[in-house]
């Protein structure tokens, strides 16, 4: 289960807020997509969860364990998958592994086995001796996404996973996001991919100039708009200028909304 | 073919338009490290970052005239000593020839081939012998920038011989000429090497090869230098300079790589008209250079770059089964961390160059010192009627009277101090173990990362590279000396100490101060910065053996305390400091390490 209670997060000193004051909650045993058009603080919420930023205010918990008085114990816990795939490029594949499976401490036992089963199942088996700088963008995510399954932790916070990858690898990912939470465990990830997330998604938040804007199931969001158009109008309605919820006037309101809605749940 | 090479032609109009994109930053993929690409530093903003970058633009700008300054003082004591302004132009074209031959190939390549953004100027409609000469005229400013540093030796001695100014002009004129022909000279040759050659097309073996080459240089010049520097050396290499150009083979391959430079006796010390004509003729040797280069450019040029861009590519083995669980096998997290961060090392031509050749660089300069200075010292000894073994007896019975209660042992490890104080400059490996990981830093902020652990092994590497040779040598040394064993182990007691805490000084401070945003690891590793930063680490060398120091001098110079006293509290000094750094560094640096962001 995640945790956020009241977060913000200021890079400026406070002059302005990245993430503002933001709750929710997100239960073992479902996955929770999180939408949010360019800037609008998806990335900086799923580092602060991550533990790679520390939050200006407000706490995070992760299974019941503080990310900030905690860190290397939540951490344990997760994997995390961020939004560029250009990591520790000059190892080869194997090694990377490797490396991933020593700092979760993986045991002997498994790690091969378990190594072997995501190279063949993401179609790697034949890179993992070559450099990961020598292979395209849609093959590091792919390494990416591996490392972070290696270490099978219970909460998995992905940012931006779909990009890049091939159909198949697309619909292996969101095969593991289901088996995870029908495991009971949990999973948060970001798109800008609205069908990916109208598909797999338990529920939805929406996020826009760091704030929560909606959180919900797909269909409580139709009801609310009483629309039956896609998630992606529906999107666009709610993270246009012009929506009942943008605006500072409005912040109060959202705020109410997006706490009834967690709580409704 | 003939199409593409017809579309190559030259516009005058887009080559304005590509020097001015070029000059404002550009990226390149200098993969030495040695500081040849010209990646621009991000502009710096803010009250303190301006005033970091003033003061490294000055201090930049400084040790810029102190080696002018040097150079000039050298040309003035050739003049001095009766060597003549063309004996010393030719000292400076002959260095500006070796140099540009040996580091200017890489050089050329990294400024035309190596650019991150050529992939994107293809996709542009423009030919590629305007992006060439528009990739040459930056290349050759720069390259221009740092030859002029050679120039001074040339005018110091004009100022000792007194010459007129007229002189002083034509001699700049004809070392501005020499450096432009030398530069297009390794154009020309590069064009084709780049076009046909399969190790240009592998970048990191092409840099490591010419790391290699420049680590051979350093350590030729290094050695050199301490033997031209004495008696009338460096009048010897003037004077051999000016024989190079006197005529046979030497005068051929001259001639072929820098053609202006046969004609400077004409411009130095004939009349004016003379000078005038060498002048012109200089010109027209860069002017039929320069068609040249534009006739090979516009034929291999092109070809060469779309070459490269899709070269690399590499197909590995399957690793399955139990090769598998093999090279997966479980491991600490310092032996996770040193295995990445080796494999890092190794792997970046850049820092394979900069940190783990050129810290064996100076064990390695040690030896040829010993060794060549051993071979002087026989060589005059046996002149002087002593055998070697004779020699060694002599200097055995001296390190005999090495013990405990003896000012001579407490002298020798004032020395160690001064040698450790001198290592200072690779402390540099320490310093920049974390900046190395760059973004990957904030990959590893997400994992359950065990900082200590990753800066132990930070520490590990640079040490086994720089100290561990060193305590090699020494420990030869002191056998092969005959140094008494307690005297000798106390003495590699106090190198350890000296090298330890200034290692885990440096790497403490790297990590407090880590610079993490690169573009790419050349940006890391050279330019002004990173000079300091070497420089730098002669002052933390200074901090850690300040207080042993004292102990030692304390009984050496002012007599207040016994030997044995001053020598043990210097050990003890260093063991103190040593376990206070190493909880320092594992402790709150490590802390630091945990909650750094972006």
């Amino acid at each position: 289960m995640i945790r956020i209670d009241h977060v913000s997060k200021s890079y400026d000193g406070g002059a302005t807020n990245a993430v503002r004051d933001l709750s929710l909650e997100i239960r073992s045993g479902e996955i929770f997509g999180l939408l949010g058009p360019n800037g609008a603080g998806k990335s900086t919420l799923l580092n602060m969860l991550a533990g790679v930023l520390a939050p200006s205010s407000g706490t995070i918990e992760l299974d019941g364990i503080n990310v900030v008085s905690n860190p290397l114990a939540a951490k344990r816990n997760l994997c995390y998958v961020s939004d560029s795939p250009d990591h520790l490029l000059r190892l080869k594949g194997h090694e990377f592994l490797r490396f991933i499976a020593d700092v979760y401490e993986v045991p002997d036992a498994v790690r091969a086995e378990r190594i072997a089963s995501l190279a063949r199942e993401y179609g790697m088996e034949g890179e993992l001796d070559n450099q990961i700088q020598s292979y395209s963008h849609g093959m590091r995510q792919k390494m990416m996404i591996m490392g972070a399954l290696l270490p099978d932790p219970a909460i998995w916070i992905l940012d931006e996973p779909m990009t890049g990858l091939d159909p198949k690898a697309s619909w292996l990912l969101k095969q593991s996001m289901r088996r995870h939470a029908d495991a009971g465990k949990t999973v948060l990830f970001s798109t800008h991919v609205l069908d990916v997330a109208e598909k797999v998604v338990d529920r939805v938040g929406v996020i826009a100039h760091g704030e929560l804007l909606f959180v919900g199931t797909v269909d409580e969001m139709r009801e609310h708009f009483k629309s039956n158009g896609s998630l992606e109008e529906m999107f666009l309605e709610l993270t246009s200028d012009n929506s009942p919820f943008a605006g500072s006037g409005e912040k109060d309101h959202a705020s109410e909304k997006s706490a009834s809605a967690t709580e409704a749940r | 073919m003939a199409r593409a090479t017809a579309a190559q032609g030259f516009s005058w109009r887009q080559f304005k338009v590509m020097l001015r994109v070029i000059m404002r930053g550009e990226q390149h993929l200098d993969s030495t490290g040695m500081g040849f690409g010209d990646d621009s530093a991000k502009r710096r903003t803010g009250l303190w970052g301006k005033l970091g970058s003033g003061a490294r633009k000055v201090a930049m700008g400084f040790l810029f005239l102190l080696l002018a300054a040097m150079f000039f003082m050298m040309g003035y004591m050739l003049g001095e000593f009766g060597t003549a302004p063309y004996t010393a132009l030719s000292l400076c074209v002959v260095c500006l020839v070796g140099l540009t031959v040996l580091t200017g190939l890489y050089q050329a390549v990294n400024i035309l081939y190596f650019v991150r953004d050529l992939g994107y100027y293809l996709t542009l409609p423009i030919s590629a012998t305007t992006i060439m000469w528009a990739k040459l005229a930056h290349f050759l400013g720069m390259s221009l920038l740092g030859d002029l540093i050679l120039l001074p030796v040339g005018l110091g001695c004009l100022l000792a011989n007194g010459a007129a100014p007229g002189t002083w002009v034509s001699m700049t004129l004809a070392f501005v000429l020499c450096a432009v022909a030398v530069n297009l000279a390794l154009v020309i040759v590069c064009v084709p090497i780049m076009r046909f050659s399969r190790l240009a097309s592998d970048k990191d073996r092409f840099s490591r090869v010419f790391g290699g080459l420049i680590v051979v240089l350093a350590l030729v010049i290094g050695v050199g230098s301490q033997f031209a520097v004495q008696g009338d050396g460096l009048a010897s290499l003037a004077s051999g300079s000016e024989q190079l150009l006197a005529g046979g083979v030497p005068a051929v391959v001259m001639g072929v790589l820098c053609p202006p430079s046969l004609l400077g006796r004409f411009v130095v010390e004939g009349g004016a008209m003379s000078a005038i004509a060498g002048l012109l003729g200089m010109l027209a040797c860069v002017a039929v250079y320069a068609a040249i280069l534009t006739v090979v450019a516009r034929r291999w040029y092109f070809e060469g770059v779309q070459a490269l861009q899709g070269a690399g590519g590499k197909r590995g083995r399957r690793v399955e089964g139990a090769e598998l669980t093999r090279a997966t096998r479980t491991r600490g997290a310092l032996a996770a961390n040193l295995s990445r961060d080796w494999k890092t090392m190794v792997r970046v031509p850049v820092f394979f160059n900069q940190f783990v050749l050129s810290s064996l660089l100076m064990p390695l300069y040690f030896i040829v010192i010993m060794v060549v200075s051993g071979a002087v010292g026989v060589s005059q000894a046996s002149e002087a009627g002593l055998s070697p073994a004779e020699l060694l007896e002599m200097a055995r019975s001296l390190t005999v009277l090495l013990t405990f209660d003896s000012p001579a042992l407490v002298w020798c490890a004032v020395g160690v101090l001064v040698f450790g104080l001198f290592l200072g400059f690779s402390s540099y490996s320490f310093t920049m173990g974390v900046s190395r990981d760059g973004e990957d830093f904030f990959f590893m902020r997400g994992l359950p990362m065990d900082w200590s652990a990753y800066l132990a092994s930070k520490f590990v590497s640079p040490f086994a590279l720089s100290t561990v040779p060193m305590l090699v040598v020494i420990a030869v040394a002191l056998v092969v000396l005959g140094v008494p064993v307690a005297s000798g182990i106390y003495l590699v007691g106090i190198y350890l100490g000296a090298t330890i805490s200034l290692g885990l000084l440096s790497l403490g401070l790297g990590a407090l101060f880590p610079r993490l945003t690169w573009d790419n690891e050349a940006q890391l590793v050279k330019g002004g910065g990173a000079t300091l930063m070497v420089f730098a680490g002669i002052l933390v060398g200074a901090v850690v053996m300040a207080l042993p120091a004292l102990s030692l001098l304390s009984c050496v110079l002012w007599g207040i305390l016994a030997a044995p006293v001053a020598l043990g509290l210097s050990l003890a000094i260093f063991v103190v400091e040593c376990a206070a750094l190493v909880w320092w560094v594992l402790g709150p640096c490590a802390r630091h390490l945990s909650r750094l962001e972006r």
